[in-house]
């Protein structure tokens, strides 16, 4: 039996010893600094067996939940696999359910996928269209009641991605995913907790994802939802997302469009810091641009909100992909 | 006698005086500058390491580590007055969360031992 298996190949380890020790000592490039279980820079993930307890101390219950661990204090009694970080750990095939226009530049993409495509709303895949081109998209859907994965797509004009999936992209058609990576997930969030959802463009999507896990599980505590766009037509869920608040006693929805002069109009950023007390205690979900998702970390910390209970997911521009 | 970091609350510790400590440096005026553009999450967690190694908790520091990681903020002009501004705000955290002088000392002085490394000297 292999106690230890690092992507594919199998690791020798001795009785006692931690992964990050193992890893190095056949040659791989694993990144590490303290080695004493608190820098985090050394982080893998399990994608079979469960890490010892102490090997995931100062994680995330999100990242707890989905197998990250901290390899140099990591000393595992059962089998475990493991991956970088950063890896996603299964390319599945997909084909197009739906494919929809939500809005002038937003598209609804609908895939289905092998059951073995396991993941939580909230975290994102990559879209595989073919040699070299593939996007990270997050997912709205709801593994527990959606027979597809749903991602919320900006058409970029001229992008490469953007250009396959406007012009050859139909129903049938077949493609490939890989991941899930991501830990902007409803995990480690109490019942009753407030739960703040802040997001621009696409960025809601995840959002979403995270909003229906909630509710499904029945979370008691106020949710607010923030949306921003830069144009009244990005605020593409406007109506689904206003009637929901009627279904919905917890939860509230506001929306700010940045081109708009009015009461409405503005930066989401700006309303959602503005609009949110009770900081300490509330559970964060924060998803869009790199500027967006720093500025609310930042400010939201330094107003009193805990780094602990603030999830998010930044998306990046394709050159910069994640 | 047992050791600072018992004394202090070891690991438990530390997490309470972190998330202060991290949050008042990053509103320091004088040092806020250094911080600009960095990943929270990971820069909260050098900040535990720091802390846990100047409460006099387990650690493997080393002096390359620490000169590597502030080589360019030197660089850029970080000196001794910005060292005493985050040693002040640590000091500042521990009286904020009841810690008795004599600590608040003992800490100090085991973040003013990594000064010359960090500086770069």
């Amino acid at each position: 039996m292999t106690l230890l298996t690092y992507r594919e190949a199998a690791i020798e380890i001795e009785p006692g010893e931690d992964v990050l020790s193992a890893l190095l000592r056949a040659e791989i490039d694993a990144p590490h600094s303290c080695r004493s279980g608190v820098c985090q820079s050394c982080m893998h993930r399990a994608v079979e067996g469960k890490p010892p307890a102490a090997a995931q101390q100062g994680l995330s219950e999100a990242q707890k939940a989905l197998g990250y661990f901290l390899a140099c204090v990591c000393v595992p009694d059962t089998p475990l696999t493991v991956v970088p970080a950063q890896e996603a750990e299964s390319r599945a095939e997909a084909v197009v359910h739906s494919i929809d226009r939500l809005s002038g530049e937003v598209v609804r993409l609908r895939l289905e996928h092998d059951a073995d495509f396991a993941y939580r709303p909230g975290q994102f895949l990559e879209l595989i269209a073919g040699d070299g081109l593939g996007r990270h998209y997050s997912i709205a859907s709801l593994p527990e009641e959606d027979p597809f994965v749903e991602l919320h797509i900006r058409l970029h004009p001229g992008g490469r991605m953007s250009r396959f999936i406007a012009e050859e992209l139909a129903p049938r058609r077949r493609l490939h995913i890989a991941g899930p990576l991501g830990t902007c997930i409803y995990e480690g969030v109490d019942p009753d907790q407030p739960m703040t959802l802040i997001g621009s463009g696409t960025g809601l999507a995840p959002l979403i994802g995270v909003l229906r896990d909630a509710l499904r599980r029945g979370h008691r505590g106020p949710i607010r939802l923030y949306h921003g766009a830069r144009e009244r037509d990005g605020l593409y869920l406007h109506d689904h997302l206003a009637a929901l608040t009627e279904k919905h006693a917890n939860l509230s929805y506001v929306s700010r469009v940045l081109s708009d002069p009015g009461p409405q109009g503005g930066d989401v950023a700006t309303a959602a810091l503005e609009y949110e007390d009770a900081l300490p205690h509330t559970a964060f979900f924060l998803c869009g641009g790199e500027k967006l998702v720093g500025r609310l970390k930042r400010d939201l910390y330094l107003k009193g909100a805990s780094l602990k209970q603030m999830r998010s997911d930044t998306f990046l521009p394709a050159s910069a992909s994640r | 006698m047992s050791s600072l970091y018992e004394r202090l609350g070891g690991e438990k510790a530390v997490d309470a005086a972190v998330d202060l400590f991290y949050r008042r440096v990053l509103a320091d005026g004088r040092i806020a500058r250094f911080f600009e553009g960095v990943n929270m999450e990971d820069q909260l967690a050098k900040q535990k390491a720091f802390l846990t190694m100047a409460f006099g908790g387990p650690n493997k520091y080393t002096g390359t580590d620490m000169r590597k990681a502030h080589e360019k903020l030197v660089a850029k002009g970080l000196n001794d007055m910005h060292v005493d501004a985050v040693v002040e705000n640590l000091s500042t955290t521990l009286r904020q969360l009841g810690v008795a002088e004599m600590e608040v000392q003992e800490v100090a002085a085991l973040a003013n031992s990594v000064r010359n490394d960090v500086l770069n000297r």
